[in-house]
């Protein structure tokens, strides 16, 4: 017997007793304004910043006021300005040194800030390596809670997506908060 | 007298202020998990649906696994299966020798501490980064962790920095964490900053990630549908450990599988607010299949988990997702610290785990409970881990572990109750144990009573009191 059927045959015989799949019919927390929610939950809690765009406003000129200091920008969005593209660089150790990486988010959480970001680029390093994160949000694929957030998701053909909420952060020394920790400090979501 | 846990917690509580910072930690992570909890309405709602997930996945484990094994090889992944640590431990290696593995950077995991691997992979020449802050400060210093969720909140700053100092990692990369945070190097050396010191790491990780020739995370859910892990970190080290290196190997307990994405929203909401007291954590990554041009692997890890699933009394550890709230909440936890147990998971689910794994070596840590349930009440999925821990004290006896002393005692105490005259007789002189000199009570019995304070009896017993009490009434 392989290694697998010795597991699974030994796992078969120890079932002693079955239990059915629950319904999962309960009432699941639901905001009146999750876009206001949202943001609130984004901008404390999720230490993240939010800008709400405006008919007519320029991503790049928002992206260039939120990182006025920013050398490096890395994205492959369309009609974004980028010094680097996460689909043309030969490795992904080339993005490292990245100022603010530009992503795309599909459907964000009211309830802890949370935002999809599926992979639609060829070096996913790009979300992670950057100094700064900016993430551009449709208001409309905003939704209440992550029940609602798990319907809406879909995986990309690349096989990867991670809901995002905020900088990276650690509290590993002395519960000290500190934002920063492997990988961006800081993020912007720029709500479209 | 004292079991091995007692012996060492009494070592740790003569540090009082190790043990009131130790206390006042896990008491406010608690506290805030408490705030999570109250925020969400359905809160118990998805306690019950996690915890008949969990019951309804591990009772159909070989059925979900299969699927789950199925739709990750169709996802390009390539599946193994290791029945013990020895057989996972050998699995790693020859992947990693397959592809001239020299350097791993590795996302926290508890299945590979519970294996060994880091000590395998190093005995076999590769060197093992760990990635997450705390386990990094821990590896440098040479020592274990002692909480599954905060491993390195023992450690103080001043310990950090003289560790970091050790390694040449303030030498090295001190200069740029400084500039990074537009600070004064030798200010935040002397002031042993944590922002400061988190940076140092950041540097000191990056120049890994960038050199390593495998990532290695553990896995928070398989999901059977798709075939995918989740690893759910705050420092997104498991996701720079994944999309720099060339290969990723994740490392994954059979009981952690989930049906869909359904029951993952569940766990997910649970997961963060019951561990950390955070609404989620930062990163919630989902591996499906492996970056163009690169190798994912899949171990799966059963090393004692179906047999676990046969015993009656404690298959239900199986639903446990190592969110850590059981020791933040537990009184004895919280005051001996985790070295004190012997088992390398610690409070009430290591306690029962540690027997799972080896009686012998770990009944010591079944007194570190006092059966006030506290844990019952915070674990997300309803392990009933007081329980469990009862149970395993009545079978200290007949595993030839149960303490002398109290067995004796036990032994009287049961004459004493099953004979209501000697009872109540015996009850009728105890008042004059007050009088004996607390030294000479002492000495009499020294062993049992460390631990146990001679209690005032009352002049009455409640008998004596309710006897009298009935004839004032009908005198009325």
């Amino acid at each position: 017997m392989t290694t697998e059927e010795i597991i699974l045959s030994n796992l078969r015989g120890n079932v002693r007793e079955t239990y059915d799949m629950p319904t999962l019919s309960f009432g699941k927390l639901q905001y009146p304004d999750p876009v206001g929610a949202f943001i609130t939950a984004a901008s404390t809690v999720a230490g993240a910043s939010v800008i709400e765009a405006r008919e007519g406003d320029d991503i790049n000129e928002l992206i260039r006021k939120a990182y006025p200091e920013a050398k490096i920008i890395a994205s492959n969005l369309p009609g974004v300005k980028a010094d680097r593209n996460p689909d043309e660089v030969s490795s992904p150790q080339e993005l490292d040194g990245t100022d603010v990486s530009v992503v795309a988010g599909t459907v964000g959480c009211a309830e802890n800030a949370c935002v999809w970001i599926p992979q639609t680029m060829r070096q996913r390093a790009v979300c992670f390596i950057c100094e700064y994160l900016v993430i551009i949000l449709h208001r409309k694929d905003i939704v209440s809670n992550m029940h609602e957030a798990y319907m809406r998701i879909e995986m990309p053909e690349m096989g990867f997506g991670t809901f995002i909420s905020g900088p990276s952060k650690t509290a590993d020394i002395e519960q000290a908060l500190v934002y920063g920790a492997q990988s961006f400090c800081g993020v912007t979501i720029i709500l479209v | 007298m004292s079991t091995q846990h007692a012996k060492k917690a009494n070592e740790f509580v003569k540090l009082t202020d190790v043990v009131d910072r130790h206390d006042a930690t896990f008491w406010a992570v608690r506290s805030k998990r408490d705030r999570m909890a109250h925020e969400v309405p359905e809160w118990e709602d998805l306690r019950a649906a996690a915890d008949m997930i969990k019951k309804h996945t591990v009772t159909h484990l070989a059925d979900y696994l299969g699927r789950f094994a199925e739709n990750a090889r169709r996802n390009g992944v390539q599946v193994h299966w290791a029945k013990d640590a020895a057989e996972y431990n050998a699995i790693v290696l020859d992947i990693l020798r397959k592809h001239d593995v020299k350097k791993v950077v590795k996302s926290k995991s508890m299945l590979t501490e519970e294996c060994g691997l880091n000590d395998s992979l190093m005995a076999n020449g590769i060197d093992v980064v760990e990635t997450d802050l705390g386990e990094r400060i821990l590896q440098l210093l040479g020592v274990p962790p002692s909480h599954i969720v905060m491993p390195a909140i023992h450690i103080t700053r001043e310990q950090v920095l003289e560790c970091f100092r050790g390694h040449g990692i303030i030498e090295k990369n001190g200069r740029q964490a400084a500039d990074s945070m537009g600070g004064d190097l030798k200010t935040l050396e002397a002031e042993a900053d944590p922002t400061f010191l988190t940076r140092c790491a950041r540097y000191h990780l990056r120049d890994n990630f960038m050199t390593a020739d495998c990532g290695m995370t553990g896995a928070n859910f398989g999901i059977a549908d798709t075939g995918e892990v989740v690893v759910c970190t705050n420092e997104g080290n498991a996701d720079m450990s994944t999309s720099i290196p060339p290969l990723h190997v994740v490392s994954m307990g059979i009981e952690k599988l989930i049906p869909d994405y359904k029951s993952m929203a569940v766990f997910q909401r649970l997961l963060a607010r019951n561990g950390t007291g955070q609404p989620t954590t930062v990163y919630t990554s989902h591996f499906r299949k492996p970056r163009p041009g690169t190798e994912m692997h899949i171990i799966l890890v059963d090393n004692g988990r179906s047999d676990i699933l046969g015993n009656a009394d404690h298959w239900q550890t199986l639903k446990c997702m190592r969110c850590g709230a059981c020791m933040n909440t537990c009184p004895v936890y919280r005051r001996s610290g985790g070295y004190s147990y012997s088992y390398f998971i610690p409070g009430p689910i290591g306690i029962n785990l540690g027997m799972l794994r080896d009686s012998d070596s770990h009944y010591g840590n079944c007194s570190a409970c006092s059966l006030c349930c506290s844990c019952d009440n915070v674990c997300p999925v309803k392990v009933d881990l007081s329980t469990q821990i009862y149970k395993w004290r009545q079978q200290l006896d007949s595993m030839h572990h149960a303490d002398p002393m109290k067995k004796t005692i036990s032994e009287g105490m049961k004459v004493l109750f099953d004979h209501p005259g000697l009872y109540t007789s015996a009850l009728r002189m105890a008042p004059v144990a007050n009088v004996v000199p607390s030294w000479l009570a002492g000495l009499a019995m020294k062993p049992w009573c460390e631990g146990h304070d001679m209690p005032v009896f009352a002049k009455k017993s409640f008998h004596q009191l309710w006897k009298n009490g009935l004839k004032e009434d009908s005198q009325k």
